[in-house]
């Protein structure tokens, strides 16, 4: 635990924010007109799972919380909870789904994760910045749209739906922005 | 990847680029056809209009024997076309590459960007107000009449981010003051007092510090719970801001605490900033003097104002109002892109 500035934010830490400890899911600056700089967040409190936008003043400080990453499989999902396994320790963790919100959709079971780990308890995952899916149903419905060409949606394994371009095909592994959800690139 | 790669990639991303040459095409139509003058003012400077808040890009120009003067990079056309308009060249405007430095990792902000700026002789800000609804509706008419047939599904509505937005005359009017009162409860009467003002914020749960200035607090109280419902469904004018915050600026007649300043926000996003523009040049020095000092104080780089802007509003700038409005974010909202980086072919964290 530490006190850190606002030039120390990024996306993905950990601090305390009016007494409860929040994932920080965005950062970014706005300078308003004819004023000086500030950086606008998104806290997702661990508490109620809940998502506020805050604006603090440029070189405002604020506790960063000590979260520590650790390798877990994913087992199952259970109610609104998805399992977790350490991989050294052999002990499960419950992760409920407000935490990992878009992420659960990329989830495969028995894959290894980078788990987040605060005061023992697991708070959310690492995802990496590309995942690869394997392609398990494949519309072939052209969808037209004003900015982007022709393109279509597929489904993932895990039952994420994305747009991809027209040459995909059910049976192909894509990589996948678990960020944003978009497609990356054929495997 | 980089946006000339994904561009390769994925040919159908070109259109999201190509809304940016219609929106110019159609901006200098709307100003064509109202008989505007369209100037080139410079981009290499020696003197930045004083802007506490904002930093510039310095560089040096060398003479034959590689004497050095420094220079910087223009912030905004202002200052030139005012020039021209002591000079008399009548309604006018620029569509310039204006530079701020610092103001990166942001997705409403390049430190390089395209702006629009135009005058109109005679005229109190009032009347840019109306520019600007009919600019907004006239570059939305041009892109639906210039739009490709594979955009088949483009409507009549200006779509952004999913909210749809009626661009329909009278827009939306707000005093600063209404704003403070209808989200945020505070009296801004109130709020003018720093002392009041830091109280409110204190209570609000905002850090106040020694060296937090009011507007800070005043930013911070409008950027966390006034900003983002400005201009939603339909824009948003918002005018008579703090004299503090509007350096270039008339104050008004009747009440000299605000400034007959507007700024016009669509979903929460920020267009536009216009003034009944200052001609007193005593004031406009004076004003200058001040911002240079909390450059100094704040540790920015530091310039020397423009003298010959001083003596170009000696010579008496007629009665006018301008304004200028960031292109890049227009094509934000034409191409309906959440990031400002989306606009740009060349970002500037891929140069980084």
């Amino acid at each position: 635990m530490g006190s850190i500035t606002t030039a120390q934010f990024k996306k993905g830490i950990f601090i305390e924010f009016r007494g409860e400890p929040n994932l920080m899911t965005d950062m970014t600056f706005v300078n308003p007109g004819k004023g000086s700089a500030f950086v606008r967040t998104k806290l997702k409190s661990l508490t109620s799972g809940k998502v506020i936008e805050f604006t603090f003043k440029s070189g405002e400080s604020a506790t960063e919380l000590d979260v520590i990453t650790r390798e877990m499989q994913f087992l199952y999902k259970e109610g609104d909870a998805y399992v977790f396994m350490d991989n050294t320790s052999f002990e499960q963790y419950n992760i409920r789904e407000t935490l990992l919100s878009d992420f659960v959709k990329y989830l495969r079971s028995n894959d290894t994760y980078q788990v987040l780990v605060l005061h023992d308890e697991a708070v959310g995952v690492r995802f990496p910045k590309k995942v690869w899916l394997k392609v398990t149903e494949s519309s072939e419905g052209i969808k037209g749209n004003s900015s982007a060409g022709a393109t279509k949606t597929v489904e993932t394994e895990t039952g994420a739906i994305v747009t991809v371009p027209l040459f995909i095909k059910e049976g192909d592994t894509i990589g996948i922005d678990p960020e944003t959800g978009s497609y990356l690139e054929r495997g | 990847m980089k946006t000339w790669q994904k561009l390769k990639k994925n040919p159908s991303l070109w259109q999201q680029y190509f809304i940016r040459e219609r929106v110019l095409r159609a901006i200098r139509l709307f100003f064509e056809n109202q008989g505007f003058h369209e100037v080139e003012t410079p981009i290499l400077i020696l003197h930045p209009p004083a802007e506490s808040y904002v930093e510039v890009f310095e560089t040096t120009i060398l003479d034959r024997y590689r004497k050095k003067t420094h220079a910087y990079l223009s912030t905004s056309p202002e200052v030139p076309l005012k020039k021209l308009l002591v000079a008399g060249i009548g309604n006018c405007f620029s569509i310039t590459k204006s530079f701020r430095n610092t103001e990166m990792q942001s997705n409403i902000h390049n430190p390089e960007f395209t702006m629009i700026e135009w005058y109109r002789i005679g005229v109190p800000y009032t009347e840019i107000m109306k520019d600007c609804e009919d600019l907004l509706l006239f570059i939305h008419t041009y892109l639906l009449r210039t739009r490709e047939a594979s955009d088949q599904q483009a409507t009549k509505d200006l779509i952004y981010q999913g909210a749809h937005i009626d661009l329909s005359k009278p827009w939306e009017r707000f005093t600063v003051s209404e704003v403070f009162l209808k989200w945020a409860n505070v009296s801004f009467e109130e709020f003018l007092n720093f002392d009041t003002a830091k109280k409110i914020a204190t209570k609000k749960g905002y850090r106040v510090e020694k060296d937090t200035s009011w507007e800070e607090l005043y930013n911070q109280v409008f950027l966390n719970e006034i900003e983002s419902h400005l201009g939603r469904g339909k824009p948003t004018i918002l005018y008579e801001f703090p004299s503090s915050l509007a350096a270039l600026a008339k104050t008004k007649a009747a009440d000299p605490r605000v400034a007959e300043r507007f700024e016009f926000y669509i979903e929460g996003l920020e267009l536009g900033d216009c003034y009944s523009e200052l001609t007193d040049w005593k004031e406009q020095e004076k004003r200058f003097g001040e911002e240079l000092k909390a450059i100094k104080k704040s540790g920015g780089t530091t310039y020397e104002y423009d003298k010959d802007f001083i003596v170009a509003l000696q010579s008496g700038l007629p009665e006018c109002s301008g304004i200028a409005v960031g292109v890049d974010r227009l094509v934000m909202l034409f191409a309906d892109t959440a990031k400002i980086q989306d606009t740009l072919l060349f970002p500037v964290e891929e140069l980084l």
